[in-house]
């Protein structure tokens, strides 16, 4: 399971940096070339990755062509947004370090900051 | 003739009197992880003098002791006291509280299976978007601004933004981690689980809002003292800072403003934990607080 996961990633970390539509034998030989895997699990885990939705195909010949659906930078934005919480209802799902808050309070922090003479870094 | 009146004046101070009162009262702040105690103990007091209650309603006739005794047979307690008659208003007295104590487990359930499942999926994708950093033990993902957060549980994940590592300095960094480690090594998610399962059965109750609002707060807090452990307090302040502000821009969806600016405070300010006599007799009152109920329901001016 764990396994799986790593292999997931590696595959769409080689899609994400190549940047444009790759069959699944490219994938495997450039795995290759750091330790073996077999054609079969790669096709299998680039099929699970599709179906999950993180990467689009389209064919090829015979072959599929597979892109990432979203690049890197937006999922991990989307990602980010999420964990940081700008949806209430889930407070206890995830747990991040300070909340939204308005330029008013950040003002309010500053302010807090300097009146024990501190100095807040730029 | 029985102890309903009593109990419902209880529940209404424990439930409504009591809250505002601990939020105004500055102990909790100074011992962050016993102020979440004495709130869960406060919602287990709660609970306990509703389902009493619910039992003295349902047999009006006899004094609740009997149906308590009842109830601690049922659990395989003998008092000694003769065995109650199994007749149909024992059964309620039975059934009564343990729908109330029913409906609690299960509400704490659905939260945390709910929980779960959101950070599963969330987890799932930080694997393969981000890039586990073994130095920092955290999983890094490019996002323009500092920021940071946690993913609790058995397989938890701490999420830290590329900015915050470009910005903050390793000090600053370091006391971040060690603020959402904390989290993690607490099993804070399990205290707010009980509290938001609390606040889902009773959610207009002031003790349920309040408690859920002041539960977050306190295990922010108890994780900002467990980062204070290791670094000078103007490098955990001055790091929150940078972070608030680098969010600011989207203040628009402020929530729960202000809870930051407690912190700072408390941080910048320190005024330690009170005397250990102190936190003692708070402790010995959180742990008094939940069985209450039963002295109220059982006391014999009330019989």
């Amino acid at each position: 399971m764990r396994r799986l996961g790593h292999l997931e990633a590696e595959i769409m970390d080689r899609l994400w940096t190549w940047d444009r539509p790759s069959t699944v034998r490219q994938i495997v030989d450039d795995i290759n070339e750091t330790r073996p895997v077999a054609y079969t699990t790669v096709m299998t885990v680039t099929n699970i990755l599709f179906t999950k939705g993180w990467l689009l195909r389209e064919r090829q010949g015979r072959a599929w062509l597979y892109t990432p659906a979203r690049s890197r930078e937006a999922y991990a934005a989307a990602l980010m947004e999420d964990g940081l919480g700008t949806s209430r209802d889930r407070p206890a799902a995830l747990m991040h370090f300070v909340e939204n808050m308005t330029p008013e309070e950040i003002d309010a922090l500053h302010k807090a900051l300097r009146s024990v003479g501190r100095r807040a870094e730029p | 003739m029985n102890a309903v009146p009593a109990l419902t004046g209880y529940a209404a101070v424990v439930g409504v009197v009591v809250p505002p009162l601990l939020v105004r009262s500055a102990w909790p702040h100074r011992i962050p992880v016993l102020g979440a105690v004495v709130w869960h103990a406060l919602a287990l007091s709660f609970s306990v003098a509703v389902a009493l209650a619910a039992v003295g309603l349902a047999v009006p006739t006899e004094h609740l002791h009997a149906g308590l005794v009842g109830v601690l047979h049922y659990c395989g307690l003998h008092l000694g006291t003769g065995r109650p008659d199994p007749g149909t208003a024992d059964r309620l007295a039975i059934a009564l509280p343990s729908a109330v104590f029913a409906v609690l487990a299960a509400s704490f359930t659905c939260h945390l299976v709910r929980a779960r499942r959101l950070r599963d999926r969330h987890r799932e994708a930080v694997d393969l978007v981000g890039r586990h950093s073994a130095r920092l033990r955290a999983t890094v993902l490019p996002y323009d601004r500092p920021a940071a957060y946690c993913l609790p549980g058995r397989r938890p994940r701490i999420v830290i933004s590329d900015a915050a590592l470009r910005e903050l300095s390793p000090e600053q960094l370091d006391a971040v981690l060690e603020h959402e480690r904390a989290h993690v090594a607490g099993r804070h998610h399990l205290v707010l689980a009980a509290m938001e399962a609390f606040h889902s059965v009773f959610r207009r109750l002031p003790l349920a809002r309040l408690g859920r609002e002041q539960t977050a707060l306190l295990m922010e807090m108890a994780a900002d003292d467990r980062a204070l452990r290791g670094h000078p307090h103007e490098v955990l302040a001055t790091a929150m800072y940078e972070m608030a502000a680098a969010r600011a821009p989207r203040g628009a969806l402020a929530v729960g403003g202000g809870t930051v600016a407690v912190r700072m405070k408390r941080i910048l300010v320190p005024r330690g934990a009170p005397h250990p006599a102190v936190s003692g007799a708070i402790a010995a009152v959180a742990t008094v607080v939940p069985v209450l109920p039963l002295l109220v329901a059982c006391s014999p001016g009330l019989g």
